[in-house]
């Protein structure tokens, strides 16, 4: 009897690591075993009119200051009006590492919404491989029944620029959510009070630095560990100097943008700032963006980059006597030039693999709806990039956030773009080679014209690297 | 079945759960990655590439890897060496100066210890602020006003800046090492040193460091491991790798690599590369201590 007993335990062991090693691969299988098991239940009944085939939903959003209780209401509103659908949600501020293993398992949601610094690489990971699915069609669809064109609603530029149309074919691969407007902010009420013009062009914010010592401030400082931030002040520059076409230059990683005209007036700009007096606030270089947007908001600087989150995530910060938030975005370069402004799109995707494009296609459209643009504005205090967006969220959004919609909504101009993807397997990453470096221009210990030749190398380096992946495919 | 084999058969099932977890956890994803790092692959939903050795011919055609790992080295050079040295001094100090206060400074000593890096982190980056930090406020009121800098935001102080925060961090943990070390000596041999007239210096160098030497020698390649991930860490939330990428170390390019540029073969190859140096370090460390424990 004694021998069998052991030979039990071993076995109940053996059992009982299987299991625990199934736990392993659970998110492989789980979500495979549960979905081919509905679509048979409810295949025939329809919704809203429409038949599909498979009436579940997984959908996947970024939480951050956005919240999800909008994605909470707007799928249950969803669900309402398609009788028989079932969305489930997954949120969380990781939302990348949660996805991940899914999508390397050929398994991934059907719908995600991803955005965050830490997130969004994800999404350049799948526009690498192309698996992301085409939705220009959903773009043409009318919106309501035989009404205009969707794509009619969304922003002029938008669903043109890279951030939606990554391969620069036309085809839309990314749809908008919420968008954001970047820029120089200021103190309103300091220059209310002390009559202090907004600079229209960069010489005049220059002749500010005067102005910025006799208020007991520098005239500017930024985000020091994460000099991507300038980009927001760069972007409209390069525009306001050199055209869409040098932008397109730069964004296309073209090796002869770090010899142009416009690159040297441009980071001309930077260089200004770190050598003239009182231009860029001491220290700025070693603070993360808390640390100098609250040294902003307490007066030791009279400009800082940012977007239209400022005022929410700076909330809780401390603040000079009647701080107000006044948006300029980024001066011209002559007089006879608009100011102008960087907007930023955030992107709702649904991957090629996924298991129920048709109902995540229709979700995506009704996300575009007035009641759904309405409802993010009350729920998570953004604004889609809809048409008169501004407008329909105005009531539940803050006033200097409403202003700055409001704006672009009158047709302050904006640029947007995203560099074009380096080849697979590269090193370089476009954003970080170009910024980063701006800190040894600020610290004066490296000139515009090394750090153009510098630039040049990599960027001739990036299209060696483009032309042989080409090659290969 | 005799006792033995029951015996054999009974141990077998009590290691079996544990090594299973084992293989599955660490050994498994430790072969992942040495077979990773031979593919082109962008770790989201692509097939990976078989491309041989590329991945390690491009690291060191790879200026900012060749800098990461220069800065990576510094730190593996300067901290270890610091922090054990002054660990080794205060332990024997605390043990020997039979103080009054030691229990106060035994734990004063250890706290960093128990703190979470990103506290850490998140405390000397306050430290070192340029305007109100600890260390420029404390330049001018010395009157060195002058002396005062952005620490982390120059290429030149950044990394001596975050070498002593990881000092800071690591020496109390090594002392508390060494002070359960030291207490294991025989107060003999102190005391017949000190009737030879031995000074404290000579029994320090004569006593306590060959008595603790065994100790010292795992507690140096426990240290050179820990720089490599506790830089991670500290590196992500003070600089960010920067001004321009002079303090980033090998680990934050790794992850930069690997997450953000969606370079998963030549992320891991970094890893590799990681995980022979710091396999080396650790025989060539414990080659040349060697000869002390004679």
């Amino acid at each position: 009897m004694k021998p069998k007993k052991w030979l039990t335990t071993v076995a109940a062991s053996v059992v009982a690591v299987s299991v625990l090693a199934g736990c392993g691969s659970n998110n492989n299988n789980g979500g495979n075993a549960a979905s081919p098991s509905s679509p048979s239940a409810s295949a025939s009944e329809s919704a809203g009119g429409k038949q599909f085939e498979n009436m579940e939903l997984n959908v996947a959003v970024f939480q951050g200051g956005y919240g999800r209780e909008y994605w909470d209401t707007i799928a249950e509103d969803f669900m309402k009006d398609y009788p028989g659908t079932k969305i489930n949600i997954t949120a969380s501020p990781k939302i990348a590492e949660l996805v991940r293993p899914k999508i390397v398992a050929g398994n991934p949601p059907d719908f995600m919404y991803i955005a965050g610094s830490d997130n969004l690489p994800i999404i350049n990971g799948l526009i690498k491989d192309k698996a992301l699915l085409d939705l220009t069609e959903v773009f043409n669809e009318p919106a309501e029944e035989g009404g205009a064109p969707l794509k009619d609603k969304i922003l002029p530029g938008v669903l043109e620029s890279r951030s939606s149309s990554p391969y620069g074919d036309g085809q839309v691969y990314l749809a908008p959510y919420n968008f954001g407007v970047m820029g120089l902010w200021y103190n309103k009420t300091l220059f209310d009070e002390k009559g202090i013009a907004v600079p229209k062009t960069w010489d005049d914010w220059f002749a500010l630095t005067a102005t910025a010592k006799d208020n007991d401030r520098a005239l500017f400082t930024y985000q020091g560990l994460y000099p991507g931030y300038l980009e927001e002040m760069i972007v409209p520059s390069i525009y306001s100097v050199g055209g869409q076409e040098a932008l397109d230059q730069f964004y296309n990683l073209d090796p002869e943008f770090w010899k142009s005209d416009t690159f040297k007036q441009v980071w001309g700009l930077i260089e200004r700032i770190a050598k003239e007096d009182n231009a860029l606030m001491k220290g700025t270089i070693a603070l993360n963006h808390t640390q100098s947007q609250t040294a902003f908001m307490q007066g030791k600087a009279m400009f800082i980059p940012n977007g239209t989150w400022f005022e929410d995530e700076m909330k809780d910060a401390p603040r000079e006597d009647g701080f107000q938030f006044g948006f300029l975005g980024a001066p011209a370069f002559t007089a006879d030039k608009p100011a102008m402004a960087m907007t930023n799109v955030e992107q709702l995707v649904i991957p090629a693999k996924a298991k129920n494009p048709e109902l995540a296609k229709e979700f995506l459209k009704y996300l575009y709806s007035d009641k759904s643009v309405k409802l993010n504005a009350e729920k998570s205090k953004g604004v889609l990039a809809v048409k008169g967006a501004a407008d329909m969220s105005k009531e539940f959004i803050s006033e200097s956030m409403y202003n700055v919609y409001k704006a672009v909504d009158e047709g302050i101009v904006t640029v947007n773009g995203a560099f074009k993807s380096v080849a697979k397997g590269s090193k370089y990453n476009p954003s970080d080679e170009i910024f980063k470096p701006i800190s040894s221009i600020m610290n004066k210990q490296l000139t515009v014209d090394e750090y153009g030749a510098k630039m040049y190398d990599i960027f001739t380096d990036v299209q060696k690297e483009l032309e042989q992946n080409g090659a290969q495919e | 079945m005799s006792m033995k084999t029951r015996r054999g058969l009974f141990i077998a099932a009590c290691l079996l759960p544990g090594l299973a977890l084992f293989l599955l956890f660490k050994v498994y994803p430790t072969i992942q990655i040495f077979q990773k790092s031979l593919y082109l692959w962008t770790g989201v939903g692509d097939e990976p590439k078989f491309i041989g050795l590329q991945n390690f011919v491009d690291m060191f055609h790879d200026d900012v890897f060749l800098l990461a790992l220069r800065n990576t080295g510094f730190l593996m050079l300067v901290v270890p060496v610091l922090t054990l040295l002054i660990a080794l001094v205060n332990a024997s100090l605390l043990t020997q100066s039979k103080l009054k206060e030691r229990g106060f400074y035994r734990t004063v000593f250890f706290f960093p210890s128990i703190l979470s890096f990103v506290v850490i982190a998140i405390l000397w980056s306050f430290i070192y602020h340029p305007t109100m930090g600890f260390v420029n406020s404390g330049l001018e009121l010395l009157g060195l006003g002058d002396w005062a800098m952005a620490w982390l935001g120059d290429q030149r102080t950044v990394l001596w800046a975050l070498a002593v925060t990881l000092i800071w961090q690591a020496a109390g943990y090594y002392m508390v090492m060494y002070m359960a070390g030291i207490d294991g000596i025989s107060p003999d041999l102190y005391e017949a040193a000190g009737l030879d007239g031995a000074t404290r210096i000579q029994q320090f160098f004569h006593i306590t460091i060959p008595m603790l030497w065994e100790i010292i020698r795992v507690t140096i390649i426990f240290s050179i491991n820990g720089v490599l991930t506790i830089s991670f860490v500290i590196v992500s939330v003070m600089t960010a790798g920067g001004p321009d990428r002079h303090s980033e170390v090998v680990m934050t390019y790794l992850y930069s690599q690997a997450f953000t540029n969606s370079n998963f073969g030549y992320a891991m190859a970094i890893g590799v590369f990681i995980f022979i140096i710091s396999l080396l370090l650790a025989l060539i460390s414990n080659k040349l201590t060697e000869r002390g424990s004679h």
